[in-house]
């Protein structure tokens, strides 16, 4: 008998496979059910980080900030900028393709009213300029138009509901000036957005010019210029050319990215600048950073995230190839007098190794195809709800839909794994399969 | 012309002629201010009391808290040992310089941190945690006379000297016969009143110094909270240099 074709060991591991229909479709549903969580996952992770931060980029007005800070005599830092000429300037000569500047100030502290109060960190507006806010930002009740009041606020729905306070009311704000001086305010709730989770509580707007007076800045001043870019893409280079710029022409803060230290005390503090520091400087020192910078924490969460995708896979399929492993010892007991009859004929060791390692290819492949089908139509069917703005999810959603994007490297690296793993579980059978001596394999009865 | 100014001169001679039995009869303000100072200031004794605060706030149950103090401000060190609510009963704390260390008497250890670490998680700042002086921080604006309860008293209206303290501008009722607050009002940088502190005539005398057993703050912005605070057991002894130590707070804690 001629040796038996490459060909021919390809068509009999797939009609072995035909023939123990349960068994393949158990095994494989394994594999595919295995495929499917992990992708999932992993397209969640890969969706979340640029998610995250295409919302916050878009509460905070800007991919890049540049900030400020001055120290008073007793050596405490504070956010200000008091002439940007130069922050303006740089923009022009760098050519950061900027599609909007924007210009906050932040007031953190005690919403006040009636018996009840909450933390709230209201960002200094101008409302006749800002148009990119008043584009984009929904309001759930009331107007932006009512802001023409210097001392209306917007708040989420949900700081309203723990206030107790309706569009209309009249809210004290407790708060200290950037020196540290205790200051109090009027304002009056004239629109409300809705809630969008974690973010709520950065989502109050008031006009610049009352924020600053409550902070003790000059009405022209500011504490936070924010450059929206086009995208995310490019974020990183831009804010290196314009630190390198900036840096010729007044003092700045050496840039510190995200991948060196995290950045301290939450992506507001990152933005706003202030706090306490060892450092002494005269005068008024910038800092250039990015969403990157600010939302190291988020970034973070997918690094966790991928992790446990990680474990996920291994213990997932680790569990798998046991059951491989088991199934594929069984069909080598069950189909002994038919490998020792092959082998009777012709059929050489490497074949039958061959014929288990492709049956466990095929098993694979079928699965990891099935699993990638399966979790396109779930991914698919989710991101077709539409949650809409009024969720805690919304930072995570784009668009209030839920969106996914596997990255080609993490994808391949899945599929190199489960194929690695599948394999090697169908090694030892095929090894002691091949082993067998035809004369011994026939005698042999099951 | 020269009738004008010689006017002029003629009018400047007598307002201040006038003025001058007023200047006369009014007390140096400053010195009193000073005074005030000086009282409520322990430096170069040791200090030791009893602090109970109660805290009332609208539609909930009081809380007290109570804490054993001990300060030595000339090293600047202080040990405080809770002693209310007894979920809390043996907490202890101790400063000496920049240190700080903090006792669990449930898990018997110290924790460790630092000033700076401190401020650094807070809003706090070094200024905050030392004894403000009326003197150094303020100057008098205005001056008034006035009576509270049945004791005259004179409102001194102080605006900060600088723009880091806490309360721009703090309103004073001082007793007449003796530099001692009846009542402080503080107010924001936007001139509301913030808190109102009353000290009722209800004094106790250590080492030459009158200081008052109770102090009544009302929070102004949020109608209806309002703390108590009484201090008793108060002590300038001399004490041992081992109350500073992490031991004394683990003794002190059983």
């Amino acid at each position: 008998m001629s040796r038996t074709s490459r060909g021919s060991i390809v068509s009999m591991a797939l009609r072995n496979l035909n023939r123990q229909k349960k068994r393949t479709v158990l095994l494989g549903g394994a594999i595919a059910f295995g495929v499917m969580i992990i992708t999932i996952i992993d397209a969640f992770a890969g969706a979340f980080m640029q998610n995250v931060s295409t919302n916050f980029a878009d509460i905070a007005a800007g991919h890049i900030f540049v900030s400020g800070s001055e120290q008073t005599a007793s050596g405490k830092s504070y956010a200000v900028i008091h002439d940007d000429t130069a922050l303006v300037q740089v923009l022009k000569e760098t050519g950061i393709p900027a599609e909007y500047v924007s210009k906050r100030s932040m007031a953190q502290g005690t919403l006040i009213f009636e018996s009840k109060k909450t933390q709230a960190n209201i960002q200094g507006v101008d409302f006749s300029s800002e148009r990119y806010l008043t584009d984009r930002l929904i309001l759930s009740q009331g107007s932006f138009k009512a802001m023409s009041n210097p001392q209306g606020l917007i708040l989420s729905e949900q700081t309203a509901r723990k206030l107790n306070a309706q569009v209309g009311d009249s809210l004290i704000l407790q708060l200290t000036t950037v020196t540290g001086q205790q200051n109090v305010g009027d304002m009056t709730l004239v629109a409300t957005t809705p809630d969008n989770g974690l973010m709520s509580g950065f989502s109050a707007y008031a006009n610049i010019a009352y924020v600053n007076e409550l902070l003790n800045l000059a009405p022209n001043e500011y504490q936070s210029m924010g450059i929206f870019l086009p995208s995310l893409s490019g974020m990183d280079r831009y804010a290196d050319a314009y630190y390198k710029d900036l840096k010729t022409k007044v003092n700045v803060k050496e840039r510190v990215k995200a991948t060196d230290r995290p950045a301290m005390g939450g992506p507001m503090a990152a933005m706003f600048g202030g706090g306490t520091t060892e450092e002494k400087w005269t005068g008024v020192r910038y800092s250039v950073t990015t969403l990157d910078d600010m939302l190291s924490s988020v970034k973070q969460i997918v690094n966790v995230l991928n992790s446990v995708s990680l474990g996920i896979l291994i213990v997932l399929f680790l569990i798998i190839m046991v059951g491989i492993l088991n199934t594929f010892r069984m069909t080598m007991f069950e189909r002994i007098r038919e490998i020792g009859t092959m082998r009777a004929i012709g059929m050489q060791r490497q074949q039958v190794r061959s014929l288990f390692i492709l049956e466990a290819l095929f098993l694979a492949i079928a699965g990891m195809v099935v699993g990638l089908i399966v979790a396109a139509i779930i991914m698919g069917v989710l991101s077709l709800f539409n949650l809409g703005v009024n969720t805690p999810l919304f930072m995570i959603l784009r668009k209030g839909h839920f969106s996914f994007s596997l990255p080609v490297a993490r994808g391949v690296m899945n599929v190199v794994i489960i194929t690695v793993l599948t394999l090697a579980a169908a090694a030892l059978p095929a090894r002691t399969a091949a082993r067998l001596e035809p004369a011994q394999a026939l005698r042999t009865t099951k | 012309m020269h009738l004008l100014r010689r006017t002029s001169i003629v009018i400047l001679a007598l307002a201040a002629f006038a003025v001058a039995p007023l200047g006369a009869q009014s007390p140096d303000f400053n010195a009193m201010l000073r005074a005030v100072d000086v009282n409520g200031s322990f430096t170069k004794l040791d200090y030791s009391a009893v602090f109970t605060i109660v805290t009332q706030k609208p539609n909930e149950k009081d809380s007290v808290i109570q804490v054993r103090l001990f300060r030595r401000d000339d090293h600047d060190q202080i040990v405080w040992i809770m002693q209310k609510p007894e979920a809390q009963k043996g907490q202890g704390f101790l400063k000496v310089d920049e240190n700080i260390w903090m006792y669990d008497p449930e898990s018997g250890k110290f924790s460790h941190s630092t000033m700076k670490e401190q401020i650094q998680n807070s809003k706090a700042k070094s200024s905050d945690l030392k004894r403000t002086s009326y003197v150094d921080d303020y100057d008098i604006a205005t001056t008034a006379e006035g009576v509270l309860g049945k004791y005259p008293v004179w409102v001194l209206t102080l605006k900060a000297k600088n723009n880091e303290v806490s309360y721009p501008t703090l309103k004073l009722s001082i007793r007449k016969d003796k530099p001692l607050i009846l009542k402080e009002e503080d107010f924001s940088l936007s001139d509301r009143p913030m808190r109102t502190v009353y000290f009722p005539p209800t004094y106790i005398e250590v080492a030459g110094k009158t200081i008052s057993s109770q102090m009544l703050i009302i929070d102004e912005l949020n109608k209806g909270e309002k703390s108590q605070l009484t201090i008793s057991d108060v002590s300038v002894a001399p004490l041992p240099d081992a109350t500073f130590s992490k031991a004394f707070l683990g003794q002190s804690s059983k």
